[in-house]
């Protein structure tokens, strides 16, 4: 008797608990992804995603010390007594920082290639065959005698996903690939994927991301550990169950709901305005009003920013800025901008544009070789960073470049500690800041208890709670599921409230015009495009942001395959409005 | 300025071609002069090392990488000038503290030794891929393991440098003053030193998990995809230096 061949991989049961912890990280995981299907796995970040891509690929318990119930199949195979060393010519792993899966060692993309067949033992006269024909696949063949650590996160993520394939996995499992990555590096990793899926790869990725997501055939939603939700993307991200979890329902899926439309349209605006522009010719539905959640998790509750310190608004006027570092790269090639007091101002653009640079002149990190930088009327040259702090505050994007005290709470006051601030006054700063960002539970934690996303939030607060005049932060949203996105979002918005100036450096084009009245965008050093959202996100300028890696918003992309004139709506409830006109 | 593959400059210098044991060995011959030869060979063999940088075009490098290890070298003359015990030929006086002709040469001879072997590991560090070392070492009979995790705590080295700058900056846009008096200094340090290790610790968690993805724990008896050329010059270049090394050896006994 012949079967059906089994899925390539069936979970059945699966629980996974580590030591010491009192509730399960996975619970009672059902799953079977045939050969060939793309898989999505979505739900709020702790929500068990990273655990189970760890224990899909086998690194637990085999790497990382945890009980596992139930069974992982491979192929009709259970995989429990299997070594990783058989595992992973089966299963292959790619995490989300793109620097972190490279060898390091490998003068060129040839030879990080050929690493991990060297580790596996294979001929050497075998490895240029396999190493030319996975670059060939995954479109990267330009890459392959360029030096790994030179390319962007985007090619270097695409690298990661070659070295993990020549060692001929049939399953590849990703954890959050596209975490640090821009919107056009996203898109080309969105794709290998699903070209890879329909060459016969079996690809399960975690991911928040809708553009990642909806190219998906099926979505698995977790939550505390438990599938809650196994469907096709739209409907496993729509609002029924989204709304249930709390959780982000993505634009266009929320769009389609309103209007009748099948949710699995809301993931590509070209697909959804087609079936837009079919529906205006044939009988009108009734369209609904977007839920509260789309487009971003429903708003937590709003923390106006009730000011302590007494700092007058200020203007920062940049003028002619050119830096240059070391070595003689122009980072930044002549830039005038004037930020008025209590403008809000995203600054977007492709990794390597300029954006980090120009923002480090704000607080004199960095020193412009020609030009000058004022920031309320005073210019920074020969300011002392620690005194231009007192001013603008900066968050950066890695937290962990700056946490070290023993509780969340101490790591607060780091920041107003050294601003010398009076106690009364810096322990109702510590306080407002952690109720701004949601941590108010957290204080007495230790911040490296927290998860990536969370420790986001407590460098947040940590300069939120100096009360600086000028807020600068450089990629809020990296990492955050929809509600820590909205959580930010709200946080812009009342410290914005409350007069104070907030600068931000972002990849996410939804949340720049969501959050902020002026979009600066940025190519090669340069300012290309300056204005509010609608004038920036203009359909005319989409081959603008296209040259340096962006995307429109959603709800815009729709607006221009509809050929709408500007001003465009920029998210949900305006473009369904706008169907309704 | 680092590069990004730790601290090879690429090139096609007469110096990148050699053998990396080649190399390798030169260091050590160096090294072991520096200790065992009379102090007024110092010099010629820092000029022989930054000869060999000139003729790479590398001097300037060299010297810009080496500027740590000089405050370090001052530091240590500057301790040896004033501090040694048993200086009798006093040069200069600042109160209690006497500055004598014995400790300014041993501080002299002691940093000029440790400069030697900066700059001649340094030169090679520069003209050697970590990855032809690696392979190098391991077709020599060393563990494929041992090799690359040694090479890969080299090569940690420009990445923590560069974490340390990321870090200096948060917190000093957090108000963290780092001049000032001793006090404040080391105050400041905490909040330095704190998120690098702990910032490296999960650095490493994630980077060990990538290492073993791609099969580095796998066991299995590996292979090499790159070909370290060993030319014949090379080998005559090595039985050079063993004969050096005895010479060295015949030198320093004689001279005691």
């Amino acid at each position: 008797m012949t079967g059906a061949p089994p899925p390539a991989l069936r979970l059945t049961g699966l629980g996974v608990r580590y030591p010491g912890r009192s509730r399960p990280a996975l619970e009672g995981i059902d799953l079977a992804v045939g050969r060939g299907e793309f898989f999505g796995v979505a739900g709020r970040n702790g929500a068990g995603k990273s655990t189970l891509a760890l224990v899909v690929a086998g690194f637990i318990p085999r790497v990382v010390r945890a009980r596992v119930e139930g069974e992982v199949d491979v192929a009709g195979r259970p995989t429990r007594t299997a070594t990783l060393a058989e595992l992973i010519r089966e299963v292959g792993i790619v995490f989300a920082t793109p620097a972190n899966q490279l060898s390091s060692s490998k003068p060129t993309v040839r030879e990080e290639l050929a690493f991990g067949l060297e580790n596996l033992g294979v001929p050497r006269e075998e490895m240029d065959g396999r190493i030319d024909r996975a670059l060939a696949e995954l479109g990267i063949a330009d890459l392959a005698e360029r030096l790994p650590a030179a390319l962007s996160g985007g090619e270097q993520q695409r690298v990661a996903i070659a070295s993990i394939l020549v060692m001929g996995p049939g399953i590849l499992v990703l954890d959050e690939p596209t975490a640090q990555l821009d919107p056009a590096g996203t898109e080309a990793v969105a794709a290998l994927l699903h070209e890879r899926a329909d060459a016969g790869i079996t690809v399960v990725v975690a991911e928040h991301k809708p553009a990642v997501l909806g190219r998906a055939f099926g979505c698995l939603v977790l939550d505390a550990g438990r599938q809650v939700a196994l469907d096709a993307p739209g409907r496993a991200l729509g609002s029924a169950v989204m709304g249930q979890l709390g959780g982000a329902v993505p634009t266009l899926v929320a769009v389609a709901e309103a209007l009748g439309l099948d949710p699995r349209l809301g993931f590509d605006p070209a697909t959804l305005a087609a079936a837009i522009g079919q529906r205006a010719t044939g009988a009108p539905g009734a369209a609904r009003t977007p839920p509260a959640g789309a487009a971003g998790a429903p708003t937590p509750p709003a923390v106006p920013w009730q000011p302590v310190r007494d700092q007058p608004p200020v203007a920062i006027e940049i003028e002619g800025l050119v830096h240059r570092y070391p070595g003689g790269v122009e980072a930044v090639r002549g830039v005038d901008l004037t930020i008025e007091p209590g403008e809000t101002v995203a600054i977007v653009g492709r990794n390597g544009s300029g954006k980090t640079t120009l923002a480090k002149h704000l607080n004199g990190l960095l020193a412009p070789a020609e030009g000058r930088v004022r920031v309320g009327g005073r210019d920074l040259r020969g300011t002392a960073v620690a005194e231009a702090a007192r001013t603008v505050g900066f968050v950066f994007q890695d937290p962990d470049d700056q946490l070290f005290n023993r509780s969340v709470a101490r790591e607060v006051a780091f920041g107003p500690s050294n601003l010398r601030l009076p106690g009364a006054d810096r322990d109702r700063l510590v306080a407002r800041a952690l109720e701004s960002v949601g941590l108010t539970g957290e204080s007495a934690t230790n911040p490296y208890d927290l998860d990536l996303s969370a420790r986001k939030l407590v460098a947040l607060a940590s300069v939120l709670a100096m009360d600086p005049a000028v807020l600068v932060l450089d990629e809020p949203t990296t990492g955050q599921d929809g509600p820590g996105m909205a959580r930010v979002g709200a946080l812009v918005d009342a410290f914005a409230a409350a007069g104070r100036t907030v600068i931000a450096i972002t990849h996410d084009m939804e949340f720049a015009a969501r959050h902020f009245r002026r979009v600066v965008a940025m190519r090669e050093g340069r300012v290309i495009l300056d204005g509010a959202p609608e004038a920036v996100f203009a359909p005319g300028n989409a081959a603008a942001l296209a040259s340096t890696g962006l995307t429109l918003p959603p709800a815009a992309a729709v607006a221009a395959e509809l050929a709408w004139s500007a001003p465009v709506p920029l998210d949900a409830a305006g473009l369904v409005a706008r169907l309704r006109d | 300025m680092l590069t990004a593959t730790g601290y090879f400059r690429p090139g096609s210098s007469w110096l990148h071609r050699r053998h990396p044991t080649t190399k390798l060995l030169t260091a050590f011959w160096l090294l072991a002069a520096a200790f065992l030869l009379p102090p007024s060979a110092l010099l010629a063999l820092l000029a022989a090392v930054w000869l060999g940088a000139v003729s790479c075009g590398l001097l300037g490098g060299l010297l810009r990488s080496s500027r740590v290890g000089l405050y370090l070298l001052v530091s240590i003359v500057v301790v040896n000038a004033f501090f040694f015990p048993g200086g009798h030929d006093f040069l200069l006086a600042l109160g209690p503290i006497r500055l004598t002709r014995e400790g300014l040469e041993a501080g002299l001879v002691g940093g000029g030794r440790i400069l030697v072997v900066l700059e001649a590991l340094l030169l090679f560090l520069f003209t050697t891929l970590a990855d032809d070392l690696l392979e190098a070492l391991v077709q020599r009979g060393a563990s494929a393991r041992l090799a690359f995790v040694v090479l890969s705590a080299v090569q940690m080295v420009p990445r923590l440098q560069a974490k340390a700058a990321a870090i200096l900056d948060a917190q000093q846009a957090r108000g963290l003053a780092i001049g000032g008096s001793i006090g404040g200094r080391l105050r400041a340090l905490v909040p330095l030193v704190g998120p690098l290790l702990l910032g490296t610790l999960i650095d490493v968690r994630e980077r060990t998990f990538a290492l073993e993805a791609r099969g580095f724990g796998s066991g299995l008896p590996r292979t090499a995809y790159r070909l370290v050329a060993d030319p014949p010059a090379d080998r005559a270049l090595r039985w050079l230096l063993a004969a050096a090394f005895v010479g060295l050896i015949v030198v320093a006994l004689t001279i005691r």
